[in-house]
């Protein structure tokens, strides 16, 4: 098993985990998380596939600066989002939240 | 690799998909925060072996001291009860659809990061820092100056989403 592989099978086990978490969780903050998750699985792949294959290693690095910057912003807006979501229902359930029951 | 490479590989697997397990399985979301910093650190420490010590400082200064420190935010204000959020009963079948979401993008992935690898080197080169800041003031500075631009249209649009005027703050 070469090393490049390995750490993309980290890099999917987190993937795999966030999506269970998406589905699975109950509050909007415990989504958040597993998106967190996943974007982070992301970036463990790209730095892996530019650092231990013939790529360029400088661009998979800047790639991956990018989504941590992009997963900055997301969460700032998550967390705004939540705030007024949180004031006007008074919890942050999907299920409370949703008034659309299908 | 090496011994000790192994090794370090090893232990920081464990941090990753054991905080990541704790992350999304934990009742209470304060302990989910918990899981979920120990796997930021543990993906730092995998950074760190693939000879990237930018990359793991960065995640380090940025998931763990921002985008943690902010959840805790969204968790505090969100009024979250003591029980813990996530601890009440579940719609039946619920598992069952979550497993489903992920074993089939992880069964196809994994299917085709097993067969069709690509030629993989041992041993990582460290890109000097000069190089980075190089490429992202040189080749990507568009992209550099985008993200910088959705940072602060983000900051801004939490701000005036998270604003409450004072007269109507009774209400």
């Amino acid at each position: 098993m070469s090393p490049l592989m390995m750490y993309q099978l980290v890099a999917l086990g987190l993937l795999a985990i966030g999506l269970y978490g998406i589905v699975w969780r109950k509050s909007l903050v415990g989504m958040l998380i597993s998106v967190e998750l996943m974007l982070n699985g992301a970036g463990l792949s790209i730095v892996a596939a530019s650092q231990l294959t013939a790529a360029d290693s400088a661009t998979g690095q800047i790639a991956t600066l990018f989504v941590m910057g992009l997963a900055a912003a997301e969460a700032t807006l998550v967390l705004a989002i939540i705030v007024v979501v949180a004031k006007r229902f008074k919890s942050t359930e999907t299920d409370v939240v949703s008034r659309l029951k299908g | 690799m090496e011994l000790l490479a192994k090794i370090a590989f090893v232990v920081y697997t464990l941090l990753v998909l054991g905080g990541g397990c704790l992350a999304v399985g934990a009742h209470s979301l304060v302990r989910a925060m918990v899981g979920l910093i120990t796997s930021l650190l543990g993906v730092a420490g995998m950074y760190l072996l693939m000879a990237a010590p930018f990359m793991a400082f960065m995640q380090i200064l940025i998931y763990v001291g921002a985008v943690c420190v902010l959840i805790f935010f969204a968790i505090m204000l969100s009024k979250a009860d003591e029980h813990g959020v996530e601890s009440g009963s579940r719609r039946p079948g619920k598992a069952l659809l979550s497993a489903l979401a992920f074993i089939s993008p992880a069964f196809v992935i994994g299917w085709v990061v097993v067969n069709y690898q690509p030629e993989s080197i041992n041993l990582p080169v460290e890109v000097p820092l000069a190089v980075l800041g190089k490429g992202l003031l040189d080749n990507y500075s568009l992209a550099f100056e985008l993200i910088s631009v959705v940072l602060l249209a983000a900051m801004a649009g939490a701000v005036l989403l998270a604003f409450e005027k004072k007269g109507r703050a009774a209400e």
